[in-house]
């Protein structure tokens, strides 16, 4: 028996659907024997990570604000990136561009918070934060057009320039460096949550929303009009598909690469803003890996604006869900959960990758044909 | 089973996905014999030979091989069944030389590279009077010495059976008799040779017999001599078909766009075209022939803007046009349209709709920053309408049409926006008769509304027929300019290998510069 690999178009939607959610079951089973051999109920671990842990908790609304505070630095770096990715340059630099917006926000934060009305400086944090990530980006973009580098591998690279950077700044306690608790005296990162906050809005009960969740819904209508409506985003979709194409009819690739690459490390930038102007404090896990998870959710989203969103608060859930039934079970540590999680994205993607292909079995020889 | 076919192919069934590429086809090719494959694109040719060659199986269906019924599962599985395929794109190592080639892939090449390779490969070339030095790199060789190349290595693997797959899309005149020559020779010394190709003269010139596929299934197998063109063509396309091009003629009008000592460079940095000068005028079509890759594709980009002029002038109506940027050259209403051996990689996007498509030279006019997609619609329905491009709705990608189609789609919008200049470079590439003859009415009707039309082309019988005059390159040089009708495919042949040089065959008038030139330097007063 041979195999080979068959291209497939128009798949119905509750095919793909049906490979998906199986895809997410077999990962589940697998997750289910291991917790049976470690000694868990994995019903009762599942039950806590589906329902994020609110089941008969009483500061439930802390949940679903924990929650959305995650998901919304993940779903405005997937918008981003699919801007991006739209034009085949593949953005792999999230991290980085997200760790120099994060560190932009807490520059401003902790220089002018208190000094400006919080408005402003919230405003400063936001194009402060979309400046510095923006920037960063654009560097890859600009070698890349003038001297046609790679922009795989220098976001890559740039990443950890960000990262190391972060890290070095959270941890020289000298100074000069205020982004640390003067008063503390191991280094210790200086929060200013008192001084600037995003408010939040309060609906029902205890729960309050976030204004960026507002934010990011109002940014993905833009994307989406952005990209399916204006002359812009024709630009982007005729250079990622053909950019000798793009050429031809005069458009000028070079400044549409620089535009929308700028845009893109921009939107990552506001997605730190958001993330730091919330929580208050800078930290060198500030990213919470969404530059690396951006990702995925892009490419399951297969770019569209609104299945990002979806994708997003999926992969929320499971992330977040993780981390709370890790937390409830004493032979769990979170590292299952991350384990379970990559599990699960492993097998979504090789059902993704069974919607546009099929393996098709070939029998050896046609003799079994033959008449003779 | 008779003794005397090598290959008997029955009941052979491919299919790719849900698209059938070949149904049901029994072929059988006699020993020492040629036989001819022949068909429109599409119609399953080169599937049935990747077949013989193990580079697909089939789903199902029998091939004998002298009467044996084998199972092909790998190229080298049919080598050793002494089949050899010879392909469309040659697949040789650039920086190895031609005798190290043919070692590399022989089945017990063994671990060291013998000195007498080279003495090995040319008692070869000498028993089929190839012409080939042994030792030249293949990045140093001319198309068709790579292709001799290719064939040499099949012999020299000891195929019986040797497929070529349109051996003559990319020779001259010249070396296509040199190819046939050889082929002569190979079926003497008793090699059965199968030529795909859509080209019935040479079908007629070589073959001893001919087989006849259309949309994957086999037609019918006939002797040679006792058919014609005509006949070929009835079956090969399923109905009568006219074989005749129009060339209506027309009144001249002034020269349109002129080009005086142009040269380019290439993207290698070599030069591309080398001080061309011509011109063309309004309702006349000027072909432009030469072997593939001598300049074709850089002049069409220049006169497109896209490609910097690096010397020489360039003038639209009496206007310079050379540094301008593409958009203003467009505006000017020259338009350009190239279709490239892979069909969609420049002038189309792909996976964008054909209404995208449509909206491609004319989105930034629409006010405002958002794109006019109605009329994009519009006028993807009416390129639809008129030129009868057959898709599901305009919102279907562009590479889910078929080649036909997507040609139409190309040319359609071109001729749109109305221009008075269109250069078209291969516009009827891969596509099958009725859609050629579609694309030839489409440009004609261009002509006769006094559009001035670059009609660069690769098959010299077409535009002979089709252009007014023909412009033959060399090496980026102009080889001359001659009247299509008064030519012969010898002529041309000549030319486009540069053993002739017809540019200074009139005295009182240089090649390409018009008489009533736009130029103004004082030749008009011969018109006056």
């Amino acid at each position: 028996m041979g195999m080979h690999i068959v291209k497939r178009e128009n798949l119905p939607l509750w095919q793909k659907v049906c490979l998906y959610v199986g895809a997410v079951a077999a990962a589940l089973l697998l997750g289910a024997v291991l917790l049976l051999a470690i000694g868990v109920d994995p019903i009762a671990y599942y039950n806590r990570m589906f329902t994020l842990g609110t089941v008969g908790n009483p500061i439930a609304y802390k949940v679903y604000a924990n929650y959305l505070a995650d998901l919304v630095p993940l779903v405005l770096t997937s918008l981003a990136l699919s801007l991006a990715f739209k034009m085949k340059f593949w953005n792999i630099g999230g991290e980085g561009q997200f760790i120099m917006g994060a560190l932009a926000t807490a520059v401003v934060a902790i220089k002018l918070g208190g000094v400006l009305p919080t408005a402003v400086v919230l405003i400063l944090m936001c194009l402060a934060a979309m400046v510095a990530a923006g920037i960063y980006g654009l560097i890859v973009a600009a070698l890349k057009v003038k001297f046609g580098t790679n922009e795989t591998l220098l976001t890559l690279m740039l990443n950890y320039v960000a990262l190391y950077l972060l890290t070095y700044l959270m941890e020289t306690k000298v100074p000069w460096n205020f982004l640390l608790d003067p008063t503390a005296v191991r280094p210790v990162p200086q929060s200013f949550d008192k001084m600037v906050k995003f408010p939040s809005i309060p609906l029902v009960g205890k729960f309050s929303l976030n204004v960026c969740v507002i934010f990011v819904v109002l940014i993905g209508l833009l994307i989406h009009v952005y990209l399916r409506r204006t002359k812009q985003g024709y630009e982007i979709s005729v250079v990622g598909d053909s950019a000798g194409t793009a050429r031809y009819a005069g458009m000028k690739v070079g400044p549409i690469v620089l535009r929308t690459v700028f845009l893109s490390a921009c939107l990552i930038g506001l997605a730190a803003a958001f993330k730091v102007g919330s929580t208050g404090i800078l930290s060198t896990t500030i990213t919470e890996d969404v530059g690396w998870t951006g990702i995925i959710v892009a490419w399951l989203a297969q770019l569209n604006t609104w299945a990002i969103f979806l994708v997003s608060a999926l992969v929320c859930v499971l992330h977040y869900g993780s981390t709370v039934a890790a937390a409830t079970f004493a032979q769990v540590d979170s590292s299952f959960a991350n384990m379970l999680q990559g599990v699960i994205l492993f097998l979504v993607l090789a059902a993704d990758f069974f919607t546009r292909f099929r393996v098709v079995m070939v029998k050896k020889g046609g003799s079994d044909h033959g008449n003779g | 089973m008779t003794e005397e076919y090598a290959i008997q192919l029955s009941g052979i069934t491919k299919a790719f996905g849900s698209v059938v590429a070949n149904k049901n086809i029994d072929l059988n090719v006699r020993q020492g014999e040629i036989l001819a494959l022949l068909g429109e694109n599409g119609s399953g040719k080169t599937t049935l030979m990747n077949m013989l060659s193990g580079i697909y199986q089939p789903d199902s269906g029998t091939i004998r091989v002298n009467g044996k019924e084998v199972s092909i599962h790998s190229p080298e599985d049919a080598k050793r069944l002494g089949i050899g395929m010879v392909h469309q794109h040659f697949k040789l190592v650039d920086v190895f030389s031609a005798a190290d080639n043919v070692w590399m892939g022989r089945e017990k090449a063994g671990f060291r590279l013998k000195r007498n390779r080279y003495a090995e490969m040319e008692a070869i070339a000498k028993k089929f009077g190839f012409d080939i030095d042994p030792r030249k790199k293949v990045c140093n060789m001319a198309v068709s010495e790579k292709q001799t190349l290719e064939i040499i290595k099949v012999l020299s693997y000891g195929a019986k059976i040797i497929i070529l797959d349109e051996p003559t899309a990319v020779l001259t005149v010249q070396e296509i008799q040199k190819l046939f020559t050889v082929l002569r020779k190979m079926k003497d010394e008793g090699h059965s040779i199968i030529i795909i190709t859509h080209k019935l003269g040479e079908v007629m010139e070589i073959s001893d017999r001919v087989a006849i596929l259309r949309k994957g299934e086999y037609i019918t197998t006939v002797n040679t001599a006792e058919t014609d063109e005509q006949a070929l063509t009835e079956w090969m396309v399923g109905r009568k078909v006219d074989l005749n091009i129009d060339r209506p003629a027309m009144e001249k009008t002034k020269p349109l766009l002129e080009l005086r000592d142009v040269c380019i460079r290439s993207d290698e940095g070599t030069t591309a075209i080398d001080g061309v000068s011509f011109y063309i005028r309004g309702g006349e079509i000027l072909g432009v022939a030469g072997i593939a890759g001598c300049g074709q594709k850089e002049l069409c980009e220049a006169i497109a803007g896209l490609r910097p002029i690096e010397k020489g002038q360039m003038i639209h109506k009496g206007d310079n046009i050379v540094g301008l940027p593409p958009r203003v050259i467009l505006e000017k209403g020259i338009s350009m349209s190239f279709i490239p051996e892979d069909r969609l990689g420049m002038g189309l996007a792909p996976s964008l709709s054909i209404t995208d498509n449509m909206l491609l030279k004319n989105y930034a006019d629409a006010k405002g920053p958002f794109v006019d997609r109605k009329q994009g619609r519009a006028d993807a329905q009416q390129v639809i309408r008129e030129l009868e491009v057959v898709t599901p709705s305009t919102e279907t990608p562009v590479r889910r049409l078929s080649g036909g189609n997507v040609q139409k789609v190309l040319l359609g919008r071109e001729i749109k926006a109305g221009p008075n200049v269109l250069v078209t470079a291969y516009p009827v590439r891969g596509l099958d008769i009725h859609s050629s003859y579609a694309i030839y009415d489409i440009l004609n009707r261009q002509k006769k509304d006094g559009v001035g039309i670059l009609f660069v082309g690769e098959d010299l019988d077409v535009m002979m027929a089709l252009c007014d005059k023909i412009l033959v390159l060399c090496h980026g040089k102009v080889m001359g300019v001659v009247h299509a009708h008064k030519t012969t495919k010898e002529e041309l042949g000549l030319m486009m290998t540069g053993s002739l040089d017809l540019t200074n065959k009139y005295e009182d008038k240089p090649a390409g510069i018009a008489k009533d030139s736009l130029f103004g330097d004082g030749q008009q007063k011969v018109e006056g």
